[in-house]
């Protein structure tokens, strides 16, 4: 009767609170944890056709921009250079989001951010739609030879300037045409849209700081570091064709069988894994893993570009043995994971962090954002880093990178093979030695290219290529006109 | 003229406030398409309410003035998100309404008596299973997941299984009127005390079996815990034997148990409810309302700047998000209070009703809103797992609407047999179980 009555009164207050309790969770409690969340793409959907401001290039070109169209919607995203820039800009999509710089520099691009908005007095009274206008530190003359240099191969290319971490170029292969996503037809834009997801290829993951790959004997270098700060850069290993396993790890062989020995410097430029195995022992694990976090290359977040929230890396582990760990087994990096560790190298071990956006501009061409190079440590000392330089510089010159070597310019650089699984070929380059301006790092992927030497002469001559070609270009007058 | 009725108007000019400001707001948001073609539509909905209100200062004054404002603030502020999401529904919204409220007022005025339903009890109870059912019989025939729930005739969906929850409970309030009077102590002499009534078990088994059907071939959990939420309930009052309620309940989820290890329809309905991140069929248009819940915070994103296009079904089975995205968590919880609100009206109708039957169905009709309301809120919070089921009063769905405003009429019908003066009379005496101890 009625008390019983009152029991189930109370018990839909119970259930109803459980609702409130809930509500409130999402709403106020976890709202700003939903809001980071790598699928939430509400806030670029939001923005999908309202007003939006340019991405230019450092040399001023024009690589996205809204323009206003006749039809039920107004405005239209279009990128004039289409695939070139996919990986960098990405998309922005009703349907499906939107990824790269017009995701995560969304706030600016929008007018979302304060200091956006509210441009001048007048704004605080005057409601007119304020966009940031996106200054970024990619080079159109580069990325047109990167894509050149790239062209019939898969794979990934970054060119960084070592002194202040600016990415002047990024290519990704393969790609896909940003204006085929952002188009008003949405359902053509679905189609596409879902035909380049379940691509195999995974074109719209940008393999630049996306896709990790192991780097084999790139790590090398990193060993190198460890035995000259252990004051081990004298010490000279016996020649062997392998260094012995133990009953937990098994042997580190040479790829063809080839003996070879010696110090640091004849182990770089002959590749020799059996010796730096030994070297490593020698070394112990401790300082390589202590050296591969000052890098960055080990613990903490990988280096990315701004952020974008896209896709999801698990952190390489250094393998438990100390020889295994000095041949890089089973470490992964992205490309431009190699070229900032080759940049810090370059820059007499300073690491700054990758920047791509420069600056955000107001609709007046004033700077409202400015992004300084940012120091993130000193990773080396100034005297090991100009060991480790002309350690590449040799390689170069006598070893196993020669096809890096350019006619008029001294030029440092390591080049390796992974033909374990699916073939993989990497190829760093410095240029000049004496005070490195550029740093080129390639990923070749499955060339089908069985040999070896074949294989690292065609990543040589693509990087070579690009490294060539960026210093004739003339030093960019910065700042875009 | 009746104080009721004071108050029912005073709230009614409220709600009309309400549901015209936030269409204002909304309008003038950037980017939002409200034409002044919504003008009459907004017009003739004031206009139903209107009769409405006329209606009921005529057939029945001193009925209660709570319950109607509350109602037409729901229905206002579907229409208010529903004219801007898709202005395609307002047509088919407005005309489901004027029906609805015709039928509104047939019940107001051409039922004296709601003792007449009893009278009908078993054609009901028989149409309420039909009607139910005809979801799991279209999806049988139809064979595939998530297909549709209604009849379509052209333009026009009827989605029956509303009105079968409805028929059901006027069913069932009848059948334990009834159950009563054959059990309390006045009415049984001695011997049939001794013998008891073993006719209780075949509502037990029943509700067990219509429930487990929904379960198991429909896949729809929201369903099933609003009938059991509306037989429990009364069973609770009218009989009030626990043994009954844990067995019913354990042999409830016996059922889900079963379906959740067999049915795989059931099981991707539950994967989507533990883990909507990982973006199946079912689990995209929750994380979408979690991402868009977050993007409304406290106090929302103010009416017209949601990303209501976002979520397919913002008008429907999710016509709660886009309210609590654009007018915050406080409008959220406003809804919320709304609907604990009429179901704590209803409640409270119950315990002053004059006769059994009326108490009971008044208990059925409050659980019936406060219930379909929980589930239907629950889904996007992800308290239950994914189903469609309409927003009382809310929802564009048209058959959902007008079985809902039926139901408010019978409310309304016994409230206005109750005396405003409370009087503290136990409507229910004790039932008496026979007890072999003492014989």
């Amino acid at each position: 009767m009625s008390r019983r009555l009152v029991h189930v009164g109370i018990a839909f207050l119970a259930i109803y609170g459980l609702l409130f309790f809930r509500l409130e969770m999402i709403q106020i409690v976890g709202a700003s944890s939903l809001k980071d969340h790598p699928q939430n793409t509400r806030e670029i959907t939001l923005n999908f056709d309202a007003p939006r401001g340019a991405i230019r290039t450092a040399d001023g070109e024009t690589i996205a921009q809204t323009v206003a169209v006749s039809g039920q919607r107004s405005r239209l995203r279009q990128y004039p250079y289409g695939s070139l820039y996919s990986h960098v800009v990405g998309f922005i999509s009703a349907e499906h989001g939107g990824t790269g710089i017009e995701r995560s520099h969304n706030d600016f691009l929008a007018g979302n951010d304060l200091a956006v908005r509210i441009q001048d007095n007048r704004d605080l009274f005057v409601d007119q739609a304020r966009t940031g206008r996106l200054q970024l530190s990619l080079r159109h003359d580069v990325q047109l030879v990167t894509r050149a240099a790239m062209a019939g191969h898969l794979g990934a290319a970054v060119v960084m300037e070592p002194t202040t971490g600016s990415i002047w170029g990024m290519w990704s292969t393969p790609n896909f045409d940003p204006n085929h996503l952002s188009s008003h037809d949405l359902e053509a834009a679905t189609t596409d849209f879902n035909a380049l997801n379940s691509d195999d290829g995974q074109p719209l993951t940008s393999r630049v700081d996306y896709h990790s790959v192991e780097i084999g004997s790139l790590f090398t270098i990193v060993t190198a570091a460890a035995a000259i700060e252990s004051d081990l850069n004298d010490l000279s290993v016996s020649v062997t064709t392998s260094f012995p396993g133990s009953q937990s790890s098994p042997a580190v062989t040479n790829s063809d069988g080839t003996a070879c020995g010696g110090t640091i410097k004849s182990l770089m430029i002959d590749v020799c894994m059996s010796g730096w195995a030994a070297i490593g022992e020698k070394i112990g694990r401790e300082p390589i893993q202590d050296v591969s976090k000052r890098l960055g290359l080990i613990g903490g977040d990988p280096v990315r570009i701004q952020n974008a929230p896209r896709g999801y890396l698990s952190p390489a582990k250094l393998n438990p043995s100390a020889p295994h760990a000095a041949v890089g087994t089973a470490m992964e990096l992205t490309p431009l994971q190699v070229a900032h560790l080759f940049a810090t190298i370059a820059n007499s071990g300073s690491r700054i962090e990758p920047r791509l956006v420069e600056q955000v501009q107001a609709h007046d061409g004033s700077i409202i954002h400015n992004f300084e190079p940012n120091l993130l440590n000193q990773s080396l000392s100034k005297e090991t880093a100009a060991e480790l330089l002309r350690l590449l510089g040799e390689n170069v010159e006598n070893g196993r990178a020669q096809g890096l070597a350019l006619s008029d310019i001294p030029v440092a650089g390591m080049s390796t093979s992974r033909f374990s699984g699916s073939n993989h070929l990497w190829a760093v380059a410095l240029a000049p030695v004496t005070r490195p301006e550029v740093v080129v790092a390639v990923l070749l992927e499955g060339d089908g290219i069985d040999d070896q030497r074949t294989a690292e002469a065609t990543v040589a001559a693509i990087t070579r290529r690009i490294i060539e070609a960026v210093l004739r270009l003339s030093s960019p007058a910065l700042g875009g006109s | 003229m009746n104080n009721q009725r004071i108050v029912e108007l005073t709230l009614l000019l409220l709600a009309a406030f309400i549901t015209l400001a936030t269409v204002a707001v909304a309008a003038v948001a950037e980017g939002a398409n409200i034409t002044w073609a919504c003008i009459p539509y907004l017009a003739v909905l004031l206009g139903l309410w209107g009769i409405s209100h006329m209606s009921l200062r005529k057939w029945a004054p001193t009925a209660n003035g709570l319950l109607f404002p509350i109602a037409a603030l729901l229905q206002g502020l579907g229409l208010a998100f529903a004219l801007r999401i898709n202005p395609d529904l307002l047509l088919r919204h407005l005309v489901w309404s004027a029906v609805a409220t015709a039928g509104f007022i047939a019940v107001l005025g051409g039922l004296r008596d709601l003792n007449q339903l009893r009278k009908f009890q078993t054609p009901l109870g028989l149409i309420g299973l039909l009607f139910i059912s005809t979801p799991v019989i279209l999806k049988l025939s139809d064979g595939k997941a998530g297909s549709s729930r209604s009849f379509n005739f052209g333009s026009v969906a009827i989605d029956p299984s509303h009105l079968g929850n409805l028929c059901l409970v006027i069913f069932f309030g009848a059948w334990l009127a009834s159950y009563r009077s054959r059990n309390t102590a006045e009415h049984l002499g001695e011997a049939e005390r001794l013998d008891g009534d073993p006719s209780r078990f075949v509502p037990l088994i029943g509700a067990w079996l219509v429930t487990s059907v929904m379960v198991i071939f429909q896949s729809d959990m929201s369903s099933a815990f609003v009938l059991i939420a509306i037989f429990l309930s009364m069973w609770w009052v009218a009989v009030g034997r626990p043994i009954d309620l844990a067995v019913f309940l354990a042999a409830a989820a016996g059922s889900v148990l079963l379906a959740v290890d067999s049915v795989s329809e059931l099981q991707d309905r539950f994967a989507a409810w533990t883990d909507p991140w990982s973006n199946t069929e079912f689990g995209e248009v929750i994380s979408r309302s979690s991402f868009a819940l977050a993007g409304g915070g406290l106090t929302g994103t103010g009416p017209g700047e949601g990303s209501a296009d976002w979520i397919s079904g913002a008008t429907d089975e999710f016509a709660f998000i886009p309210i609590a995205e654009e007018l915050g968590f406080m409008g959220g919880a406003a809804v919320l209070s709304s609907y604990l609100l009429l179901a704590g009206v209803g409640l409270r109708l119950a315990t002053t009703a004059r006769k059994e039957f009326e108490s009971l169905l008044a208990i059925g009709i409050a659980i019936f809103f406060a219930s379909q309301a929980w589930a239907a809120i629950a889904v996007p919070l992800r308290l239950l797992p994914p189903s469609e089921i309409s927003l009382p009063f809310v929802s564009s769905n048209g058959s959902a609407l007008f079985t809902c405003i039926i139901a408010l009429a019978f409310l309304l019908k016994i409230s206005e047999t109750v005396p405003n003066t409370s009087d503290r009379t136990e409507p229910f005496s004790r039932i008496a179980f026979k007890s072999r101890g003492t014989a």
